[in-house]
C-alpha cells in the first residue's frame, strides 16, 4: 500500500514537472504589461498593431495589453500601484503625472530619448509631461478645443461670419434669440465634468491665469470679467435656460440637434455629428477673442513605471512601435486626435484636413492645466463656485474669492 | 431529578467545547473578513495616506479635525439626516397601506403583489438613469408631458438646482425604498391571525379602531425593523444622487456617501475618506444601538 502511494506521488510529481516545464519555457519572454486607456472600440486594434510589430522584430518579448475604461483608469492604477504590482507601461492623463512624479512611480525618461528622437515631436505637447526639467511621460494623445457653429442658424440671424470676439458672440446670441426660432444662442455647460473648463476659456481670453505664482488666479480681474460675462448670457436668455443642468453631453446634444447656435467643443464632437446628425451645416473657428487669444489644450501621456523589471525593452517598445510614424498616423487619425509628431501633421489624413485647422491653428495660443497638487479638487472648487454664480445664489467677485482661497490651501498642501 | 439535570449540564459542557473547536476555523475567518478591513480603516483614519495608499506619517485625529473644519462636510452630513428621515419616513408611511391593501383578499391579488416587488429587482442605478433621462429639461419625458398638457410653457431644468433636485431625489428614493418595506410589512400582516379582528368586529371596533389599537401595535417589531434596515440602507445609498446630480450644482445635494466617493476615489484623499466611513459607521452604529435600546424599553413597558 505505501508503495502505491509512493508510486502515485511520483507520478504526480512528474505530471507537476511536465506542467511546470511549459511555463517555464514561455516565462523565457520577456514580459512588458501595457495599461491602454479605451479611447474607443478601436483603441485595442491600434495597440494591437503595435504589438505586432514589436513582437515581429523582437520575438523574445511578450507584450501583454490591458483594456481600461477612463472611468477606472486613475483608480485601477491607484489599487495597482499600492498593491506592488504596477504594469510596465500606462496611459495616464497629463495632469496625474505630478503626483506620480512626486510619489517616485514614473521613470524618468531623459537617459532614453535621443535627440533625433525629441526632435520628432512638436514641442507644445511635450512640454506638459515635463516637471522641473525632467521628463516623465511620451505625449500619446493631444486636443485642443474650438467653437462650432450652426451656419443655418447664424445665416438665419443675418450673421454671415463666425464671431471672433467676445462681444461679437453676444451680438451674434442676441440675433439668434431674436431670429433663431426658438434656437439657443450659445450653449453653456454648467455640471459635472469640465464645468470650469467651458468658463476656463473666457478667462484666459481675457488675460487670465489659472495659477499665477502659486497662487489662484480664478479670482483675477479677468476671472470676474469672464464670470460676468457668463452671467449676463445666461440673465439675458442667450443661452439654454438653467445651465446648471447641463453637462457636456447635454450641451453637444443641443448642438447636434441644430437648437443651439455656438458651443465650445473638442474634436470628438466632429466624429459624433458625422454618425449622428450628417445634415448639420456646421463651421469651425477659434476660440473668440477677449484681450488675447487663448484655448484649452489636453494632452494623455503614455509612461513607464519606475518598478518595471524591463525599463530598457519598455521603452524599446515605446520608440519602435508605439510612436513609429505609421502607428502614430493610424492612432491619431482613427481616434480623432490631433497630431503630436511632425510626421503626423504632415500625412495628408491631417495636413488636407480644413476643418481640423480650426484646432491645429489654436496650438501656438494652447493652455494646459497646470501641473499642480489637487487639481481635482482645485478644479470641483471652481465648479461649485460658478454653479452658485449662473445660479445667482453669489455675486461673481465673492464666489471666486471665496473659491481662489480654497484652491491657494489645496495648491500648497 | 436533580441527578438528571447535572447530567444534562455536564453533557452540554462536553458538547460545548467540540463545538466550538468545530466552528473555530469560520469563526476566525469571519473575524478576519470583518476585522481586518475596519483595522486597516481606522489604521489609514490616523496617518498621512497618499493617493497610492503609501502610508506616511501618523497624524493622530488631523483627519478628523479636518473634516470637522470642512464646511461641505458639515452640510453634507445634516443633508444626509434630511435624506434617511425624508426617505425612510416616506417609505414607510407609503408601505403600509399598500400593505394592508395587499393583505386584503382581493381578486388579483397575487398580481398586485408582483407588481409592487417588481421594481426591486432593477438595480438602483438603471432606475436613476432612467429617471435622469426622463427629469432631462430639454427631452425629457416629463417636461414633454407637462409641455403637452399645457402646464408648462418653458422647458425646465429640473436638476439644475437644489429647491427641485433634492426633492425629487427623496422622491425616487421613497419610490425604490417602497418595495422591500411593504414586504416586510405584509410578512408581519400576514402573521397576525384573522380571528382577532372578527373577534373586534363583534365587538363593534371600526376600521380605523381596529388598524389604530390592533394592527399597528402587533405590527410594531416589523416596522421597528423596516425602519432600522431602511435607515441603513438609505444613510449609504448612493446610486440615486450619484446618476442624478454628482451632488452638484454647488455641493448643494451632496450627502455623506457622495462627498465620501469624492473625497477618496476623485481627490485621492485616502486618508480624510477613512476618517468620514469611521464617522458614518458610528452614525448608524449609534443610531442601531440606540433605536434597540429604545425599542426594548417601550417594550417592556408595554408588557
Amino acid at each position: 500500500m505505501l508503495n502505491r502511494r509512493l508510486a502515485t506521488l511520483a507520478g504526480g510529481m512528474a505530471a507537476a514537472a511536465l506542467l511546470a516545464l511549459g511555463p517555464a519555457q514561455a516565462q523565457e519572454k520577456t514580459e512588458i504589461r501595457v495599461i491602454v486607456a479605451h479611447y474607443s472600440d478601436q483603441t485595442m486594434g491600434i495597440f494591437g498593431g503595435m504589438e505586432a510589430d514589436f513582437e515581429a522584430a523582437h520575438p523574445d518579448v511578450d507584450i501583454k495589453l490591458e483594456d481600461v475604461s477612463w472611468d477606472n483608469l486613475q483608480q485601477r492604477l491607484t489599487t495597482d500601484i499600492a498593491g506592488g504590482t504596477p504594469p510596465d507601461i500606462a496611459i495616464i492623463g497629463t495632469r496625474w503625472l505630478l503626483d506620480y512624479a512626486a510619489n517616485d512611480i514614473a521613470e524618468p525618461l531623459d537617459d532614453y530619448m535621443t535627440p533625433e528622437f525629441k526632435a520628432k515631436f512638436i514641442e507644445a505637447f511635450l512640454e506638459p509631461s515635463v516637471i522641473d526639467g525632467v521628463t516623465y511621460g511620451l505625449p500619446v494623445a493631444a486636443s485642443a478645443r474650438a467653437m462650432y457653429y450652426n451656419k443655418d442658424l447664424l445665416e438665419k440671424a443675418g450673421i454671415s461670419a463666425p464671431p471672433a470676439t467676445w462681444d461679437e458672440l453676444v451680438a451674434a446670441a442676441t440675433a439668434v434669440k431674436e431670429k433663431g426660432e426658438g434656437a439657443y444662442g450659445f450653449g453653456m455647460q454648467g455640471k459635472e465634468i469640465e464645468t470650469d473648463i467651458y468658463w476656463y476659456y473666457a478667462l484666459w481670453a481675457h488675460g487670465g491665469e489659472l495659477v499665477e505664482d502659486g497662487k489662484s488666479g480664478i479670482a483675477s480681474e479677468a476671472g470676474i470679467k469672464a464670470a460676468n460675462l457668463y452671467k449676463s448670457l445666461i440673465d439675458q436668455g442667450l443661452t439654454q435656460p438653467s445651465p446648471t443642468g447641463s453637462n457636456r453631453q447635454d450641451m453637444e446634444s443641443l448642438f447636434k440637434q441644430g437648437r443651439a447656435a455656438m458651443i465650445l467643443s473638442g474634436p470628438w464632437l466632429r466624429g459624433q455629428i458625422k454618425t449622428e446628425a450628417p445634415d448639420l451645416n456646421y463651421g469651425l473657428a477659434p476660440i473668440p477673442k477677449g484681450t488675447v487669444q487663448a484655448t484649452y489644450g489636453v494632452t494623455d501621456t503614455i509612461m513607464i513605471f519606475k518598478d518595471s523589471e524591463h525599463k530598457e525593452v519598455a521603452w524599446q517598445f515605446l520608440e519602435e512601435a508605439a510612436f513609429s510614424d505609421k502607428n502614430r498616423i493610424a492612432f491619431s487619425e482613427k481616434e480623432g486626435f490631433l497630431p503630436v509628431m511632425k510626421a503626423e501633421a504632415a500625412a495628408p489624413a491631417f495636413a488636407d484636413d480644413e476643418e481640423l485647422k480650426a484646432f491645429t491653428g489654436m496650438l501656438p495660443y494652447a493652455k494646459f492645466a497646470p501641473l499642480i497638487p489637487n487639481w481635482e479638487a482645485a478644479s470641483d472648487t471652481a465648479s461649485a463656485a460658478l454653479q452658485q454664480i449662473y445660479q445667482g445664489q453669489a455675486e461673481p467677485e465673492a464666489a471666486l474669492t471665496d473659491a481662489a482661497r480654497k484652491i491657494d490651501e489645496l495648491i500648497q498642501q | 431529578m436533580r441527578s438528571d439535570e447535572r447530567k444534562t449540564t455536564m453533557l452540554d459542557r462536553t458538547r460545548t467545547l467540540p463545538a466550538l473547536l468545530l466552528i473555530l476555523p469560520s469563526l476566525a475567518l469571519s473575524i478576519w473578513i470583518i476585522g481586518y478591513p475596519i483595522y486597516d480603516v481606522v489604521y489609514t483614519s490616523l496617518h498621512e495616506v497618499n493617493r497610492f495608499g503609501r502610508v506616511r506619517d501618523f497624524a493622530g485625529l488631523t483627519n478628523f479635525a479636518k473634516l470637522f473644519a470642512d464646511p461641505i462636510f458639515i452640510a453634507s452630513l445634516w443633508r444626509t439626516v434630511l435624506w434617511t428621515a425624508t426617505v425612510v419616513g416616506g417609505a414607510i408611511l407609503l408601505s403600509i397601506p399598500i400593505a394592508v391593501m395587499l393583505n386584503e383578499d382581493f381578486y388579483g391579488r397575487g398580481i398586485a403583489r408582483v407588481i409592487v416587488m417588481l421594481p426591486w429587482a432593477i438595480s438602483l442605478a438603471m432606475t436613476a438613469i432612467v429617471w435622469r433621462w426622463s427629469l432631462n429639461g430639454q427631452y425629457g419625458m416629463i417636461n414633454a408631458t407637462l409641455f403637452q398638457l399645457g402646464i408648462l410653457d418653458g422647458p425646465v431644468e429640473w436638476l439644475a438646482s437644489f429647491d427641485t433636485a433634492f426633492p425629487i431625489e427623496i422622491a425616487i428614493g421613497i419610490l425604490v425604498s417602497i418595495p422591500f418595506t411593504a414586504t416586510v410589512l405584509l410578512g408581519g400582516l400576514s402573521s397576525i391571525p384573522a380571528d382577532v379582528y372578527e373577534a373586534a368586529t363583534i365587538d363593534g371596533a371600526t376600521g380605523w379602531q381596529r388598524f389604530r389599537y390592533m394592527t399597528l401595535p402587533l405590527m410594531k417589531p416589523f416596522l421597528q425593523i423596516a425602519i432600522v434596515l431602511n435607515v441603513i440602507n438609505v444613510f449609504n445609498s448612493f446610486p440615486i444622487i450619484w446618476v442624478l446630480t454628482q451632488g452638484e450644482p454647488a455641493n448643494s445635494t451632496d450627502i455623506l456617501v457622495t462627498y465620501l466617493y469624492k473625497l477618496a476615489f476623485r481627490y485621492g484623499r485616502l486618508d480624510t475618506a477613512a476618517a468620514m466611513s469611521l464617522i458614518m459607521f458610528a452614525i448608524l452604529l449609534v443610531f442601531t444601538a440606540a433605536y434597540i435600546v429604545l425599542a426594548r424599553r417601550s417594550e417592556e413597558k408595554g408588557a
